[in-house]
C-alpha cells in the first residue's frame, strides 16, 4: 500500500550579486574566468581568492582542447525540453570550462567557445568544433 | 587501543516496500543479534543517510527513535555515496578518543519513492549544483561518462572491458541472496542495452535501490571484557577533492581515493597491495568506477584497469578479487547503505561465513573502498581477523 506525500516544491532564489559580472558576461557573449595577483585562476570564478584577495575578471578566449565529454541520453526532472545533449570540459589555458555542444567531438579536438540561450531560455557556455 | 567490528546486518537491497525507518530496523536488528547485544549496551548511534529521495527530510531522529536508540545519539553524517564510510569513521574516532566504548554505526537509503526523472536531478546535484546541474543538467552517470570518455581516449579502454566489470559483478550478486539482481547477463546484453550517458549503457550502472546496513564497533577492553569475536580496523584513509568536476587535476582517475589509499596503507604498513589483501571491496556505481578503482587502490599500474579484469584478476582466483559479493553494480548501491554493506560483506568473508562466495583466506586482511560522488569523497578502510 503506496501513501503519496504532500507535494513540497523547492525552487531557490540563488544570490549571485557578488559574481554577478559572469551572467552580465554570458549576455554579451563573453565567459569569464576570475584571476588573483597572487598568481591563481579560478573558473568557475569567485570574488575572492583562497588568499583573501578581490579577483579580477578576465575573459576566455582563443581555442579549447576537448578533455572528455558525455552525451546526456537519460535526461533528468527540469531538462525534459531537451532532446539528448552533448556536455563537453574543454581546456582553455590554465582553466577547464563546462559546456554544451552540438557538434560531433572527441577527446583531443579544439573546440571555440561562445555563449547562447539554451531551450530553457538560460545563458550559457556552448562550443564548437574547430 | 584497536577498535573492532562485532555485529552486522545488512537488509535486502532492491525495492523494498517498507518505510526508510522499517528497512533500517532490518538491519539494525540483524546487527544486534549478531553481536548478542541489545539496544541498552550501545552507547553511541550514528545514522546515516543522504536522504531527499526518501519522503523523511530529517530522518535520524525517526530512525533513532524507530530502532530503540533514543537518547544514544544520534549523529547524522552525509557524505553523499561514501556516507556509510563516514558513519563508520564517525563510530570509529567516537571509540579511539574514549566517548563511547560500544557504537552502531547505520546506513539506509529510500531512493525509490521518486521517480526516476527526480532522482537523476537529485543525484545530478551531488557535484556543484549552480554551476554544472543549473546549467548543464549533469547527471550521475554523465559524470562517470565523462571519466570514461577521458579513460578510453588515454588508455583504449575499450566498452567490453567495462562490460566485463558488469558481468562480474552478476554473476556474483545471482549467488547473493541480499543482491537487488539475482540473475546473470552477458557481455552482449550490457553492449545491447539502451544508452544511459555515452559511453555507459543501463547495464553500466548500479541500480537504484533501496537498502541498509548497520555495524557495531567496540573497543578492545570492551571486545576483551565481554569476550567477543571482531574483526579489527587495522587501517583508516579518508580524503577529498573539488566540487567542480573542471577544478579536478585529471579525469583518468580519482586523486581522492589514491589519497585515502595512501593514508590507509601507511598507517597499516602496508607496501605491495597485491600481496596484503585475500580481496577487496570497491566502489562500482558504475563499470569504469571499479577499473579506475583497481588502478588508483594500486591493484595495477594505471592505464592497465580494462586489461585486469579482462585477465580474470579481480574475479575469484585473480591476484585480487574485487566485489565478490556482487559489488554496487548489482548488489545494489542504497547510497548510505553502501559504506556499511562493504564492511557487512568484509566480516562476513573474514569470519568465513561467506558460503557460496567466501574467498580462499590466506592473509586474513582486506579493504574497503568507498567514494561520495565522482571521487568528492573516498574512504578505504583495512579490516585484519
Amino acid at each position: 500500500m503506496i501513501v503519496e506525500s504532500r507535494e513540497l516544491k523547492l525552487k531557490h532564489r540563488i544570490p549571485v550579486s557578488r559574481i554577478a559580472n559572469y551572467w552580465k558576461g554570458l549576455e554579451q557573449g563573453k565567459v569569464y574566468k576570475s584571476v588573483c595577483n597572487c598568481g591563481k585562476s579560478y573558473y568557475p570564478p569567485r570574488a575572492e581568492c583562497v588568499c583573501g584577495n578581490q579577483t579580477e575578471w578576465v575573459e576566455i578566449a582563443g581555442k579549447g582542447v576537448v578533455e572528455c565529454f558525455t552525451i546526456v541520453h537519460s535526461i533528468p526532472a527540469c531538462f525534459e525540453w531537451s532532446k539528448p545533449y552533448r556536455i563537453v570540459i574543454a581546456r582553455f589555458g590554465d582553466v577547464r570550462v563546462m559546456g554544451w555542444c552540438e557538434d560531433e567531438v572527441s577527446v583531443g579536438d579544439e573546440v571555440q567557445i561562445f555563449t547562447a540561450k539554451d531551450g530553457s531560455g538560460i545563458w550559457k557556455v556552448w562550443f564548437r568544433k574547430g | 587501543m584497536r577498535v573492532g567490528v562485532i555485529g552486522v546486518g545488512c537488509s535486502k537491497f532492491g525495492v523494498r516496500e517498507c518505510t526508510l525507518q522499517e528497512l533500517a530496523f532490518e538491519a539494525v536488528m540483524e546487527a544486534l543479534k549478531d553481536a548478542d547485544l541489545s539496544q541498552e549496551e550501545i552507547d553511541l548511534s550514528v545514522v546515516g543517510c543522504v536522504g531527499t529521495r526518501s519522503y523523511e527530510l530529517m530522518p535520524a531522529v525517526v530512525v533513532n527513535e524507530y530502532c530503540g536508540f533514543s537518547g544514544k545519539g544520534p549523529l547524522r553524517v552525509e557524505a553523499a555515496c561514501a556516507t556509510g564510510s563516514a558513519a563508520i569513521y564517525s563510530a570509529f574516532s567516537s571509540i579511539k578518543v574514549g566517548i563511547a566504548e560500544i557504537a552502531i554505526a547505520i546506513g539506509v537509503e529510500k531512493m525509490t519513492e521518486v521517480d526516476t526523472a527526480t532522482s537523476a536531478a537529485i543525484g545530478g546535484r551531488a557535484g556543484n549544483y549552480l554551476w554544472e546541474h543549473h546549467f548543464y543538467g549533469t547527471t550521475f552517470p554523465a559524470y562517470y561518462a565523462m571519466h570514461a570518455t577521458a579513460h578510453m581516449a588515454k588508455f583504449g579502454t575499450t566498452e567490453k572491458q567495462m562490460a566485463l566489470v558488469a558481468v562480474k559483478a552478476h554473476r556474483n550478486a545471482a549467488k547473493n541472496p541480499k543482491a537487488h539482481f539475482q540473475k546473470e547477463i552477458s557481455v552482449e546484453e550490457v553492449l545491447g542495452s539502451r544508452v544511459i550517458a555515452h559511453p555507459l549503457k543501463l547495464y553500466d550502472c548500479s541500480p537504484i535501490s533501496d537498502g541498509a546496513s548497520a555495524a557495531i564497533l567496540a573497543s578492545e577492553k570492551a571486545v576483551k571484557e565481554r569476550g567477543l569475536d571482531a574483526i579489527w580496523i587495522e587501517g583508516v584513509g579518508f580524503s577529498s577533492d573539488t566540487s567542480n568536476m573542471t577544478m579536478r587535476e585529471s579525469f583518468v582517475g580519482l586523486r581522492a581515493t589514491r589519497l585515502a589509499a595512501e593514508m590507509a596503507y601507511r598507517g597499516a604498513k602496508i607496501s605491495e597491495p597485491l600481496k596484503s589483501f585475500d580481496f577487496a571491496t570497491v566502489h562500482d556505481c558504475f563499470t569504469i568506477a571499479e577499473i579506475m578503482a583497481y588502478e588508483d587502490l594500486g591493484f595495477c599500474r594505471k592505464g592497465k584497469g580494462g586489461e585486469f579484469v579482462e585477465k580474470g584478476e579481480s574475479d575469484f582466483g585473480g591476484k585480487m578479487p574485487v566485489n565478490t559479493f556482487g559489488g554496487l553494480k548489482a548488489k545494489g548501491h542504497p547510497l548510505a547503505a553502501t559504506g556499511i554493506a562493504m564492511v557487512y560483506e568484509i566480516v562476513k568473508q573474514l569470519r568465513e561465513e561467506a558460503g557460496k562466495l567466501q574467498v580462499d583466506l590466506k592473509h586474513y586482511r582486506a579493504l574497503s573502498h568507498n567514494v561520495g560522488g565522482t571521487g568528492h569523497f573516498a574512504w578505504v578502510f583495512i579490516f585484519g581477523r
